[in-house]
């Protein structure tokens, strides 16, 4: 009966994951686009949650959700393609050959890791109890302490990047 | 199937699609939707290791959980490169900007 739950859920995040997917890299609007990308990333929190990793699932639609998807409306709106309107995509050139050629470049890499995972698979245990968040701290403090630091440094340095990339620098001064 | 190969599928799926997207897309902000595709397959890759695995547990969700915050940081620096290129050349086509015409 669980295991029925689980295999319908996982149907599930896979078809929100799969139309979000097509929605995201297809669709010539890039409003559509994004709310594509919005599915895939609730898609991918439901896996995780499938997996028993709440606190990651909470956190992917915390930051993907909450704030890189605002950070790319904002991309979105700010900008103008050639074809006039903001959020439009150029519908020039987009040629049989070009698309062929993308389709192979996506497919080829996905198809040669999908037959070694295939075929390399170790056996899958059942799933482990869930991690405490206390456990998650204590981690991140003690062997991935650096990491952790580091990536506050990152964030820093990008923010200010980006702050310094977007500042208008005025004439004569 | 194995739970563990059905989760690594999903995220092999994300990768192709993410190709896919960022080698068709004629636009700045659709390639970065792209590039997030990618990222998220990755991170599914990661936690479906670490859990169905002997691996530790917490190595893979915090690497995940560290994967989300250089997302985020690539965003923001994308989104602040978006503009400069949108000012500067009026528009984010990706082929307009890969002129060397002054």
């Amino acid at each position: 009966m669980e295991q029925l739950a689980a295999t319908i859920a996982y149907g599930l995040y896979l078809a929100l994951i799969v139309a979000g997917g097509l929605a995201a890299v297809r669709c010539r609007n890039l409003v559509r686009a994004l709310i594509g990308l919005i599915m895939t990333l609730f898609g991918v929190a439901g896996m995780y949650f499938l997996m028993a990793a709440p606190f990651l699932a909470l956190m992917q639609i915390l930051i993907y959700v909450g704030a890189v998807s605002v950070l790319i409306f904002f991309a979105i709106m700010l900008t103008r393609t050639s074809g006039g309107e903001a959020g439009n995509e150029n519908p020039q050139r987009r040629t049989g050959l070009r698309e062929v050629l993308a389709v192979a470049s996506g497919l080829l890499p996905a198809v040669i890791l999908a037959a070694i995972v295939v075929g390399q698979a170790p056996q899958a245990l059942p799933l482990k109890p869930e991690v405490p968040l206390a456990g998650l701290g204590q981690f991140l403090t003690g062997p991935y302490v650096l990491a952790f630091e580091l990536i506050s440094v990152v964030l820093v340095v990008a923010m200010a990047g980006a702050v310094l990339l977007g500042f208008e620098r005025r004439k004569g001064q | 199937m194995n739970p563990l190969v059905l989760f690594h599928l999903a995220a092999l799926l994300l990768l192709g699609l993410g190709l896919y997207g960022i080698t068709s897309r004629r636009s700045l902000v659709g390639m970065l939707i792209a590039v997030e595709l990618m990222l998220n397959g990755a991170g599914l890759a990661m936690v479906a290791s670490a859990r169905l695995t002997p691996a530790a547990d917490e190595l893979g969700q915090l690497g995940a959980l560290l994967v989300m915050g250089l997302a985020a940081a690539e965003a923001t620096l994308v989104l602040a490169i978006i503009l400069v290129v949108a000012k500067r050349w009026g528009t984010s086509d990706s082929a307009t900007i890969s002129s060397l015409r002054g």
